[in-house]
């Protein structure tokens, strides 16, 4: 009986669905309330997404004349389902371990993929010109980014393989355990140009200011969202808080995971997603102007892939 | 009062927190737009402080400002963009333009006051009215929409 309820409950309310909803919530609050400290202003209270959240789902949803209407409002269902599973596949060191039912670091990338198709598929079923220019900037973005990630989650596979004895390991749990008993890949010289391109990662995919080129609103005009209103709106809102812990959360687990077991290693977790997104999110949004997407797209074929290309390359040998 | 009242009356209290303001140029000599957008929105006043949050899109505003006496031009466009702000919303007039039309007032294309094509429920006279004026203002709107949620 319990063993049968493991899952659907990692799914809804644990790790999954309501406590993912929450830190996602309050990381993406923190993130205002800095971002406004580093202004010299006092910013908006701590529960401001909620209160974002709440206010959208009193509103009316419209749907434009022109728009396809199933796929319009259908296109938010995907992004939040997408996102509420690809939650409970991220595991929380010490405290919580996926079922390899639900599938592993190889179906996490895929669902991983799932929220930039979403707003493709969103910008363009809103009949919009901006949200056609905002799907095209996605699709770019895309393009640039997912390629050094998949070559950084390779090399750490790889490393984690080799040191095993085998070839390549596409489990968290193995990458976990081997990094619990071997030392974490954070102080390990080999895997520092796999971390710098995971660094350069994030922000893009959680389209932050420097990377935010499809959604930015004063040139697109929020681009795929802009015909968005009331509670699918809201849907949107709530799509990118889980994707801040899904991505995060993927950061720590190949990365840093070393924690302990239990009560202390919930809190742990939860500190090092604070970090994460404070560093490599609100410092930089608050630093940085926005690029083109000609400059971003360079970028990041220059960067980002040329350090996975590297780190994969010296995994190899090492 | 029972449990499904007083959640709604929550929900209308937290949503009151969380007002979303669109700006619509009807025609102004973009004083106002000065005022709003570079002196009442900046950080020195910090309006985020009441939640408020500068949308770039109509379909996600609450509250509209609109500056400027609604010249003949732009009489459609602003009616189209006022009517994709989805319900309830709360429109404060920016400047004594559309009011009475101001300085422009006797022009033979501007149809102040904008209170004959909109439903205004602020006025913020001035010219430019000054940012406390105008933050002033958004305090009255979102007074005005705590009751209309």
């Amino acid at each position: 009986m319990i063993e049968s309820l493991y899952t659907p409950l990692a799914l809804l309310i644990f790790p999954g669905g309501l406590f993912a909803l929450a830190l996602g919530l309050v990381l993406k609050g923190l993130d205002r309330r800095l971002a406004a400290r580093l202004q010299r202003r006092v910013g908006p209270p701590l529960a401001q997404p909620v209160y974002d959240l709440v206010k959208l789902a009193q509103k009316r949803t419209m749907v434009p004349d022109i728009a396809c209407q199933p796929v319009f409002l259908g296109a938010p269902l995907v992004g939040v389902v997408s996102m509420a599973l690809a939650v409970a596949l991220v595991p929380i060191p010490g405290v919580y371990t996926p079922d390899v039912v639900l599938g592993d670091l190889l179906v996490l990338l895929y669902l991983l993929t799932v929220p930039a198709v979403v707003l493709m598929i969103a910008g363009s079923a809103s009949g919009s010109p901006f949200g056609a220019i905002g799907f095209s900037r996605e699709m770019a973005m895309m393009l640039a980014y997912e390629g050094p990630l998949v070559l950084v989650v390779a090399s750490v596979a790889l490393r984690t393989g080799l040191g095993q004895g085998g070839l390549v390991s596409f489990s968290l749990s193995e990458i976990i355990a081997y990094q619990q008993a071997h030392g974490a890949f954070l102080f390990d010289p080999v895997m520092w140009p796999a971390l710098l391109a995971f660094l350069a990662f994030y922000p893009a995919n959680l389209g932050i200011i420097p990377f935010d080129i499809p959604e930015a609103e004063t040139e697109v005009l929020e681009g795929p969202l802009l015909e968005y209103s009331g509670p699918a709106l809201g849907l949107f809102k709530i799509m990118s808080a889980l994707k801040a812990v899904v991505v995060l959360g993927l950061g720590v687990a190949l990365f840093f995971p070393l924690a302990p077991d239990g009560m202390a290693g919930l809190l742990i977790q939860i500190v090092k997603l604070v970090v994460l997104m404070l560093l490599g999110v609100t410092l930089l949004r608050v630093s940085l102007g926005r690029m083109r997407i000609d400059q971003a797209f360079r970028f990041f074929l220059k960067w980002p892939l040329a350090l996975s290309v590297l780190s994969l390359a010296i995994v190899t040998i090492a | 009062m029972n449990l499904k009242q007083m959640i709604s009356a929550q929900a209308r209290r937290m949503a009151a927190r969380s007002p979303w303001i669109y700006r619509i140029n009807a025609g102004s000599c973009n004083g106002c737009d000065v005022e709003c957008a570079t002196t009442a929105l900046i950080p020195r006043y910090d309006v985020e402080r009441l939640g408020c949050q500068y949308c770039g899109s109509p379909r996600h505003a609450d509250i509209v400002l609109v500056t400027g006496p609604l010249t003949a031009r732009v009489k459609e466009s602003v009616l189209r963009v006022y009517a994709e702000v989805p319900d309830p919303k709360v429109t404060v007039a920016v400047g004594v333009c559309p009011i009475s039309g101001g300085i422009f007032r006797d022009g033979y294309a501007v149809l102040a006051p904008l209170s004959k094509y909109i439903p205004v429920d602020v006025n913020v006279p001035g010219c430019a009215p000054r940012p406390q004026a105008i933050i002033e203002g958004i305090a009255q709107a979102i007074e005005i929409w705590r009751g209309r949620l």
